[in-house]
């Protein structure tokens, strides 16, 4: 099993009765409670975190979120090409920038080649559906966002692999008629693809693709959920079973001395799910497009309905994700640690938590671990990081990759 | 027209495509174009215009109970769609009315087919932009908060905001269909053609354009603004009503139409 530390580089530093005092903490939140100089402290500690996994065989996750506490990274590409850089082993994923938000797919590939290049073939390339306050910030229609994303993957990856000069594409959301990207990437054809989803009919997409599937914070219900549908979607389209390699899973991680001491400062985390996801009912429940209008019963009335196998869990194939956000902003750490959606502890115990969910959905190969949020400060982040590395990281790397399903 | 009538509700076929319709009354012929939500069938503005007038409502495609089809999802899709219902419907010229949305659709049809049509009646219609770029016409809808939204949109919206706790499954449902048809046709440029303001002197019929003189979504200042661009066009308010006149106010809101088409009882 490979591990991936993954920071948001969330911004926590605005008082607690202005988060209060309006209806999100994303999209809409004035950048006048930005300060500029915490902003630069936070990424250069936060890079100082990213080159310390390089040194400790740990790789590394560039997010992209846009416009709220969550998250400062706007710009994943800029962070891809620092990383690119100043880090030699690690290995790079962009979970990504979001290309259903962005117009030019063409720009991107341009720039997942360039990182790729300049890191010697050390990147990944993970496409997120993105959502929400998203389409706001970006300007982007709701309503079509999975079509386009399918489009943009599409042209990214002929943009990539295409090498006998310039080829044409009049697409449905994408037009360009003259694609001949500079340079060509390093991996070939090209870097290994990820898409994070726990929707189950775009990950029966993601595993006719044959591409990493990687599930954030869904549990183990909605992660077995995702990946039966991967597989059975290959089942169904004659394509080979897939190794454990194509499976992902990100939860909240941090490891202390003690057990005690994991989940005192891992419970920290838990900002990310409890402040940092506030968001105004026109970016969640009334998004349109968000889920299929046959949803509108359960979720535009007060209190929604919960079905009967427990709301955001439900069997059904769209579990709107507001409704997802929406069961993790009230969760507390202990549900948190019960549901596989924060692993803290001491070494001996957060191994046997990770574990005993590796066991529960099947086995996967990458652990993402969100190693820093919110109040939980640099040096916890590195004094965790150094532990797990010494301590965790050869026991998972002794876990080998499976063929699954 | 094959207009075929089935147990709860009538249908438009126009080419491929089957519309949800309503139609109500006998005498001259009006089509009536609907806005953000599809035209309530109980609406009582239907039957005072029906008393007088026949007012042909088809929900557009996505929106009520019409299916939209695959890849039609651009007001130019929307335009064409109804010069359609234009031509197969019976009539050599008809009225047009178009409310909110379907006023943009109005204002595009009144410019490209002035032989069809005999009269233009506006209402609190979007398409046009009129201030400068950093001043919006038009209330974004979907960045603003819901409360906020109904605020703006009537004159009482104590009683006319929608309890969506007391509708039924099917109406949510509408509800959910007509709220996506509606960002996916006007998410880009927000609700506006930059090019129709130019061409609205090609509107040559006589059109009233009505406005809700308490409507926050787009102001009464706009309303003007539109009508001052279309040549010979009377503006008129209607008082104590927001966006949708014709449902706050329905018998001043009739009244106004009739006087204007000279419909008579």
């Amino acid at each position: 099993m490979d591990v991936w530390y993954h920071n948001e580089i969330t911004y926590p530093f605005v008082p607690q009765e202005v988060l209060d005092g309006v209806d999100s903490v994303r999209a809409s939140l004035p950048n006048k409670y930005c300060d500029p100089k915490i902003a630069a402290d936070l990424f250069e500690e936060s890079l100082d975190e990213f080159l310390l996994c390089d040194d400790l065989g740990i790789n590394v996750v560039a997010i992209e979120h846009h416009a709220g506490i969550n998250s400062l990274l706007g710009a994943n590409p800029l962070l891809l090409g620092i990383l690119a850089r100043q880090t030699r082993k690690a290995r790079i994923l962009s979970l990504g920038t979001l290309v259903s938000l962005r117009q030019e797919p063409v720009r991107i590939a341009e720039e997942y080649a360039t990182a790729d290049v300049i890191s010697r073939g050390r990147l990944e390339i993970g496409f997120v559906k993105s959502g929400g306050s998203e389409m706001a910030s970006n300007n982007a229609n709701p309503v079509g966002n999975v079509e386009r994303y399918w489009e943009a993957i599409d042209l990214i990856t002929k943009a990539l692999t295409h090498q006998e000069g310039p080829f044409s594409w009049e697409g449905k959301h994408f037009t360009h008629r003259h694609v001949n990207i500079w340079p060509r990437p390093w991996q070939q054809p090209h870097p290994r693809m990820w898409a994070a989803t726990g929707d189950p009919t775009t990950a029966s997409e993601v595993g006719r693709r044959g591409m990493v599937n990687v599930l954030v914070l869904r549990g183990p219900e909605g992660t077995k959920r995702a990946w039966a549908a991967y597989r059975q979607a290959r089942a169904e389209a004659g394509l080979p079973k897939v190794g454990s390699d194509r499976f992902a899973y990100a939860a909240l991680a941090y490891v202390g001395d003690t057990h005690e001491e994991g989940v005192r400062i891992g419970s920290k985390l838990m900002w990310f799910l409890n402040t940092s996801l506030k968001s105004a009912p026109q970016y969640a429940r009334f998004l349109p497009g968000g889920a299929p209008p046959q949803f509108a019963p359960q979720v535009y009335r007060s209190a929604p309905k919960p079905d009967r196998n427990g709301g955001s869990n439900s069997k059904k194939s769209v579990a709107p994700a507001s409704q997802n956000a929406g069961a993790l902003i009230g969760m507390t750490a202990e549900q948190a640690m019960q549901q596989g959606i924060l692993f803290a502890g001491s070494p001996d115990t957060i191994y046997r938590q990770i574990m005993d969910f590796y066991d529960e959905v099947g086995g996967f190969d990458h652990l993402v671990m969100v190693g820093r949020s919110g109040f939980l400060t640099h040096a916890e982040a590195e004094k965790g990081l150094k532990l797990f590395a010494k301590e965790v990281l050869p026991r998972l790397q002794e876990v080998a990759p499976v063929t699954v399903g | 027209m094959n207009a075929t009538a089935s147990s709860t509700e009538e249908r438009l076929s126009v080419g491929d495509i089957e519309l949800e319709v309503i139609r109500r009354g006998t005498g001259q012929p009006i089509l009536l174009l609907h806005g953000m939500q599809n035209v309530n069938p109980q609406a009582r503005f239907l039957d005072l215009l029906g008393q007088k007038a026949e007012i042909i409502a088809a929900s557009h495609p996505g929106f009520g109970h019409s299916a939209r089809p695959a890849d039609f999802d651009t007001v130019y899709d929307l335009v064409h769609l109804y010069l359609d219902v234009l031509d197969t419907l019976p009539y050599e010229r008809m009225t047009l009315m178009g409310l909110s949305f379907g006023g943009w659709i109005a204002a595009e049809l009144a410019v490209k087919c002035a032989h069809r049509i005999d009269r233009l009646v506006l209402v609190d219609a979007l398409g046009i932009k009129i201030s400068d770029r950093e001043t919006p016409d038009i209330l974004d809808v979907f960045n603003t908060s819901p409360e906020e939204v109904q605020r703006r949109s009537w004159h009482d919206p104590d009683t006319w905001s929608p309890d969506f706790d007391a509708m039924s499954d099917d109406e949510l449902v509408v509800r959910a269909r007509n709220w996506e048809s509606l960002c996916l046709y006007g998410w880009h440029p927000y609700m506006y053609s930059p090019q129709l303001k130019r061409w609205l002197r090609r509107i040559t019929m006589p059109t009233l354009v009505l406005w809700g003189a308490s409507d926050g979504i787009v102001m009464p200042s706009y309303g003007r603004a539109y009508s001052e661009c279309i040549p010979g066009s009377r503006f008129e308010l209607i008082a104590e009503a927001g966006h949708h006149p014709e449902i706050e106010q329905p018998d001043v809101f009739a009244e106004r139409v009739a006087a204007f088409l000279e419909l008579k009882s």
